[in-house]
């Protein structure tokens, strides 16, 4: 075992990694097949070969496996969710006090310093802005969970063969339950103190977090297997969220920072290409306006979401046969 | 040569593992501590010395169902490598591993349990990560738990356990699937000795029902005693393969030989720096 520490080091399997032998034939085909049916039977009867990259299986076929990967251990992803449940205390009434306290608290937060210090004063502010942090709560704590998903496993990633993609998959799935807790002092604010807020469009808020939540899964995907790699990604990406949050219209409407964007250019390009800009002002309108969410905007961002999804099992199904070298 | 071209296509398999001149490649770039900050260091000032390590080189061997196998040798030798690439694990890099069946690799008992959770939801969790069926796991559930005798244990978090009750929960959990290929890192090191005759039986029993076990220890008197058949690996190749007495003597031998090598080769350093010490302290007693 010790050896095994001391040899930690990446795969073969990156692009350009060349077996010397010559003799190695590469069959990635064979490869791919022989993977895509161990999820659900265990079954190993396709022999393994080595694989040489630029022969490996198709793009198409990878993005395939890793969707029928995730669907065929849906068990696994439960069970690793009740487990991150049981962990954060969330079986005991006081884990659940905090996920309901924990946003009311950082609210109160932001409207101190706003409407106190900046002296800006929008009509009924505090669920102005809760209605966009507890949404970005989700996202940003969902991709902390993530990033160290893949790695926080690594000792049975040594021991057992599974698709590790389920991990960071059920990190960010785990998360919908946090949200959905915060949903108790949203509608508890609006009925102790906005009761004129309340409305139908507010049934309308699980369709504004179907897009979230598929815009949040492939970054989630995409930075669990980077950080197999480079441990110290969690800090970059911490300032990333803070600075992205900022840059999103959380605490301020898109109206107004109107005179900004008209003036800086790039500054309106920022918003436009932000995905939470749509998110946050279609909360906005299902929870504290009353009217319909961007329609058009998170139809466009749902296909983008569905794009990037492809792009981060192919980027996780071409990085994971390293994993157990290198964890 | 003829043989392999003309082979007809293989219905009756006669082997549970087949291994043909597998080699693992490791990159030495990337290590445990690889970090983003570590990259930009290296890009500045780059390291030398060897960028690829060959941890297991040219292995063939085939495993018959009913055969149990121990891979002995010494520490870096490639045996926890070859039972990660037997597990499917960890990809070839060269050559080709076929492994008929299911497998069953708790590869070090244990050691992949989540500490937090309890011992009856680590059993299932665990079931969940090898791919069994939730039902059928469910209906082992009682078996399993009956096996690793924790009693009031096996409802507290993982966190308690002692060595031997993990090893214990982990040995019940990776046999009683009742593999086709089973797959055992260290594991018979721990437990207490009615422990030991409990798994001595059930391997005896998986053996009897034409089941392939591959198993890594250092504990000769366990390669004996379960194994008929023994494979000394030593810097990623096959050295000898055979009887499991033959084997394990030929390893000590192996073993005492390099171990009085070594203590030889500090012996001749430690008496170089002796004389040099002395022939640089004679001129200045003299002087």
């Amino acid at each position: 075992m010790p050896s095994l520490i001391d040899l930690s080091f990446a795969a073969n399997g990156t692009p350009g990694g060349n077996p010397e032998r010559p003799g190695a034939p590469s069959q990635g085909r064979d490869q791919s097949r022989e993977d895509a049916n161990v999820g659900a039977t265990m079954e190993r009867t396709q022999p393994r070969e080595a694989t040489v990259w630029p022969g490996g299986p198709g793009a198409i076929d990878q993005i395939v496996e890793g969707l029928r990967e995730i669907w065929s251990r849906r068990l696994l992803t439960r069970y690793l969710i009740q487990a991150e449940l049981t962990k954060k205390g969330a079986d005991t009434l006081l884990g659940n006090v905090w996920w309901v306290l924990d946003p009311l608290l950082q609210m109160a937060v932001y409207v101190i310093l706003v409407t106190i210090i900046f002296q800006r004063s929008i009509e009924a502010y505090p669920l102005f802005i809760f209605s966009a942090i507890l949404p970005w709560k989700w996202f940003s704590s969902s991709i902390n969970d993530a990033i160290t998903s893949v790695t926080a496993r690594d000792r049975i990633i040594k021991q057992v063969k599974f698709p590790k993609i389920v991990l960071p998959v059920a990190a960010v799935t785990g998360g919908i339950v946090s949200f959905a807790f915060g949903l108790v002092p949203l509608l508890g604010l609006i009925l102790l103190f906005y009761p004129h807020h309340l409305s139908p469009t507010l049934l309308l808020t699980p369709a504004v977090a179907v897009v979230q939540f598929a815009f949040t899964l492939p970054v989630a995907i995409v930075l669990g297997a980077v950080n197999v790699f480079y441990r110290d990604i969690g800090n970059v990406v911490r300032h990333g969220l803070r600075l992205w949050f900022y840059l999103s219209p959380a605490l301020y409407g898109v109206d107004q920072v109107a005179h900004l964007t008209d003036r800086h250019r790039i500054l309106a390009w920022i918003f436009a290409a932000n995905p939470f800009t749509t998110f946050f002002e279609s909360y906005r309108n299902v929870i504290y306006s009353g009217v319909p969410p961007l329609w058009p905007e998170l139809g466009a961002w749902l296909f983008v979401s569905l794009i990037l999804l492809g792009m981060a099992i192919l980027f996780f199904k071409r990085l994971e046969p390293s994993f157990a070298k290198v964890l | 040569m003829f043989f392999r071209r003309h082979r007809p296509a293989p219905q009756p398999v006669d082997y549970a593992i087949d291994v043909d001149r597998l080699g693992v490649q490791y990159n030495l770039r990337f290590t445990r501590r690889t970090t983003v900050h570590g990259t930009f260091k290296n890009l500045l000032r780059p390291r030398n010395g060897p960028t690829h390590f060959w941890a297991l080189r040219d292995v063939t061997f085939r495993v018959r169902p009913g055969e149990s196998v121990a891979v002995i040798g010494p520490n870096g030798a490639g045996k926890s490598t070859l039972l990660q690439v037997l597990a499917g694990i960890i990809q070839p890099s060269a050559g080709r591993v076929d492994v008929r069946g299911n497998v069953s690799s708790l590869l070090t008992l244990g050691a992949g349990f989540d500490q937090d959770l309890t011992g009856r939801d680590n059993i299932l969790l665990a079931g969940a990560f090898l791919g069994f069926d939730h039902r059928e796991m469910l209906t082992r559930l009682p078996e399993i738990i009956a096996f690793a005798d924790l009693g009031d244990f096996i409802d507290a978090p993982l966190k308690t356990y002692s060595q031997g009750m993990r090893a214990r929960l982990g040995f019940s959990i990776a046999t009683a699937v009742e593999p086709d290929v089973l797959l055992l890192d260290e594991v018979l090191a721990t437990g207490d000795a009615v422990f030991r005759e409990k798994s001595k039986a059930r391997i005896v029993e998986l053996l009897r029902a034409a089941r392939a076990i591959v198993l890594v220890t250092h504990d000769m008197h366990w390669v004996a005693e379960f194994c008929n058949r023994a494979i000394l690996l030593e810097r990623g190749q096959i050295v000898a393969d055979g009887r499991p007495a033959d084997i394990a003597a030929l390893y000590e031998e192996r073993s005492a030989r390099a171990r009085a090598e070594r203590e030889a080769q500090e012996a001749a350093a430690i008496a170089r720096i002796r004389a040099e010490v002395a022939s640089e302290a004679a001129p200045t007693a003299r002087g």
